[in-house]
């Protein structure tokens, strides 16, 4: 892993496509995605959902990827974080072609580099927030290597609740938690092992406006802060003007991308 | 880190787990139980078996000749003892005579009005040698028991002659002395018999030469004492009468048909005496020859241990024992499916957790093992708690007997129907770490299909939908 992680030192930001955002330099290229296109067979008939997409995320960059329901959006996630094969096409992750590697490799990979925020939470309901955000660090190492750096990842977690205003709700379970809280505790549960890119599906979607933009502007400023590659999908146009990027998907492909946000 | 931790928290907050543990619990337990009580059986079973045989047989079969000698085997009783006396490991040899007939209660008109029940019994009269009996088999201890049956004490007057009439029995004038028997105490309880009641004992008995029938005989008797040996099934089929007696109304002076042998050392000696009793007896001509040497008729039952003329039923109940350990891993394979239907449920449950794993990073083996840990832990706190349960269960097995059958106003364990009086257990370590492991692998094996199930489920489909 420690190679993985030496990596994101080197190549200092240097790209064609460089995203001009408050005026942060564009970074070294976190995501890229080439001619990915995806079908499922049902019966004997294919169903073409991702027509060859390409796509690049790079750090301190935020991009949001628009488009009707069904338009593949969260099938183009699930493959740039590699939880999903794509039927053609190569995703490579901080330079590693994802599907050519080990599973456990592969694993690592998310593990380390790519935090997740959904729709719907998906905290654990049979841990309390605090437990829910030290998840990953569990993932990550074994039981005395866990048990060794427990304190450090406590005080992390500890942190980042405390930041997002959870400081009352550590031993609370999901079921205890309103929407916006669960969706806080799933963002600090990506970012516990602050990883370089953080892909994140309507994570509003499910919340009220007020409730969403707080969480949003959370998601935003800890994006800024980490300098991290943001991928987020969105229904909300609103939200381009606050975007490096906006992209449009339609019909598996992508339509437009625009590097000027238009103002909302 | 996570398998530990998640495995542990799934059990703990979904009690749904505990029908596994509980499934391996009952399955544990109750095979440690079972086995227990049926080594136990066996156990006793063997030292009943021995308390009322012998150590040895010697039963000559009289009518073939012996090739080599062109003579049949000798019937001369003191010669046959002597020559079995001789060997060292010896401790005391008697000749029995032993000839089946029948029992007639009194009140037989029973025969009439009930064909089915007879009224009669079908026994086996031993004819035998006191003092001789008693330093070969167990008959002294077997007529010093407490009798269990009745009111009264029905144990011989004298037991250096336990044939001598009781002190308050007066035989009828007119008639023919009485001549006297010893019966099993149940046998006696049956048909309503005591010290002194008479009765009538029939036989027929064969021409020895032709094989015809030559007469049937009766004889009145009157029964000087009971016995019993722990063994109530033999004591039901067995008269003893003294056996010059028996000889006499057979026609046959003197006669006898067994020679029976305690050993000083059975478990030490048994083999070789019986090797080299075989040589002995068979040169001087009392049974035929070694059965090992080849171009002689075999007759190896002709010298036995106890154990050999008991196989079959201890073959039975080792038989048993396996039957019901076959038996009890289909229990096992029920508590396996326990295991497995609550895992698939968990499994199907948490699907949604399992995505969420992989998109943070586990892998397929990973989740393979939460699941088998899961199972494993709930096979291991079942084993664990089976066993204590198990060996508690099988220690106190005659309290908790006694507290049911208490309970339930009935007696489950009929100590008319067996041979002890107590349920007999032993535990033995390496069944209850057969059992204890057999257990956990099946709970594993059966954890392993929903585990895979789990460890391959496409964590994209697991987290589409809420
Ligand atoms: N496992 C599958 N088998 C068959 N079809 C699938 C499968 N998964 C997704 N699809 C189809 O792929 C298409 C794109 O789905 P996807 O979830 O990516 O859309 P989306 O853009 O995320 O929509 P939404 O905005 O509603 O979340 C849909 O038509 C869906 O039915
Ligand atoms: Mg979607």
């Amino acid at each position: 892993m420690n190679d993985l992680t030496d990596n994101m030192a080197v190549e200092p930001g240097a790209s064609p496509e460089a995203a001009q955002h408050q005026g942060r330099q564009p970074g070294r290229l976190l995501i890229e995605a080439k001619g990915i296109r995806r079908s499922y067979k049902i019966g004997d008939r294919t169903l073409d959902i991702l027509h060859g997409v390409d796509l690049n995320l790079r750090q301190g960059e935020r991009l949001c990827l628009m488009g009707a329901s069904g338009s593949g959006k969260t099938t183009l996630l699930n493959i740039l974080g590699l939880l999903d094969k794509p039927t053609k096409g190569q995703v490579s992750v901080q330079g590693l072609d994802g599907w050519s590697l080990s599973t456990a490799k592969r694993a690592e990979l998310r593990n380390n580099h790519i935090g997740y925020v959904f729709q719907f939470y998906h905290l654990f309901a049979e841990l309390n927030a605090l437990e829910n955000t030290l998840l990953p660090a569990m993932l990550k190492h074994g039981f005395w290597a866990y048990q060794a750096r427990k304190k450090q990842y406590k005080e992390r977690a500890l942190e980042l609740l405390h930041r997002f205003g959870l400081e009352g709700r550590l031993k609370h379970r999901p079921g205890k938690l309103s929407g916006g809280e669960q969706q806080r505790v799933a963002i600090a549960r990506a970012l516990l092992l602050d990883p370089p890119i953080l892909i994140a599906d309507e994570p509003t979607g499910n919340l009220d406006r007020a409730t969403g933009e707080t969480v949003l502007q959370l998601l935003f400023q800890e994006q800024e802060q980490r300098n991290l590659g943001l991928l987020l999908v969105t229904h909300d146009e609103s939200l381009a003007s606050r975007c490096d990027r906006v992209l449009h998907m339609e019909d598996g492909i992508i339509q437009s991308a625009s590097d000027q946000p238009t103002p909302g | 880190m996570y398998r530990y931790f998640l495995s542990a928290r799934y059990i703990i907050m979904r009690p749904i787990n505990w029908i596994g543990t509980l499934s391996i619990f009952v399955a544990v337990s109750a095979l440690i139980l079972i086995l227990a009580i049926m080594t136990g059986f066996l156990e006793e079973s063997r030292k009943h078996l021995r308390g009322h045989l012998s150590d040895l047989v010697v039963t000559p079969t009289f009518d073939i000749p012996i090739h080599s000698l062109r003579a049949y085997p000798s019937r001369d009783t003191q010669g046959i003892l002597a020559e079995i006396e001789k060997h060292p490991g010896v401790v005391g040899a008697a000749a029995q005579l032993v000839y089946p007939g029948m029992l007639v209660p009194p009140h037989s008109e029973r025969i009439m009005t009930n064909p089915n029940a007879m009224g009669m019994v079908m026994v086996n009269f031993l004819g035998v040698d006191i003092p001789a009996e008693y330093g070969a088999t167990s008959l002294l201890e077997d007529l010093k028991k407490e009798v269990m049956v009745g009111p009264f004490d029905q144990r011989p007057d004298d037991l250096d002659d336990p044939f001598a009439y009781p002190e308050d029995y007066y035989p009828v004038e007119d008639a023919r002395p009485r001549d006297p028997i010893l019966m099993g105490e149940k046998l006696a309880a049956i048909w309503g018999m005591r010290k002194g009641s008479e009765l009538e004992l029939a036989t027929a008995t064969l021409d020895p030469e032709t094989g015809a029938f030559l007469q049937a005989g009766n004889r009145r008797v009157v029964v000087v004492g009971t016995f019993r040996s722990s063994f109530n099934e033999m004591d039901l089929s067995r008269i003893y009468l003294p056996r010059e007696v028996l000889a006499d109304w057979l026609g046959r002076p003197g006669q006898y048909s067994q020679v029976v042998v305690k050993l000083q050392n059975y478990e030490r000696d048994n083999k070789s005496i019986i090797s080299d009793l075989r040589v002995d007896l068979s040169s001087a001509g009392y049974i035929h020859p070694d059965p090992e040497k080849p171009g002689f008729a075999e007759f190896p039952w002709e010298l036995q241990t106890w154990e050999n003329s008991r196989g079959s039923m201890l073959a039975a109940i080792e038989n048993e024992r396996a039957l019901l350990g076959i038996m009890l891993g289909l229990v096992l394979l029920v508590a396996g499916f326990g295991v497995f239907a609550i895992l698939s449920m968990m499994v199907s449950e948490k699907r949604r957790d399992i995505g969420i794993l992989t998109a943070l990073g586990a892998t397929p083996r990973g989740i393979l093992t939460l699941f088998l840990a899961i199972g494993g832990i709930e096979a291991l706190v079942g084993m664990a708690l089976g066993v204590l349960a198990g060996v508690t269960a099988a220690h106190n097995i005659n309290g908790i007997e006694a507290w049911l059958s208490n309970a339930f106003g009935y007696q489950i364990f009929d100590r008319d129907i067996y041979y002890f009086d107590h349920i007999p257990t032993v535990v033995e370590l390496s069944g209850i770490v057969a059992i204890a492991s057999a257990s956990v692998l099946t709970a594993l094996i059966a954890a392993a299909v929903p585990s895979l199930r789990a460890a391959y489920l496409n964590p994209v489909d697991a987290l589409r939908y809420e």
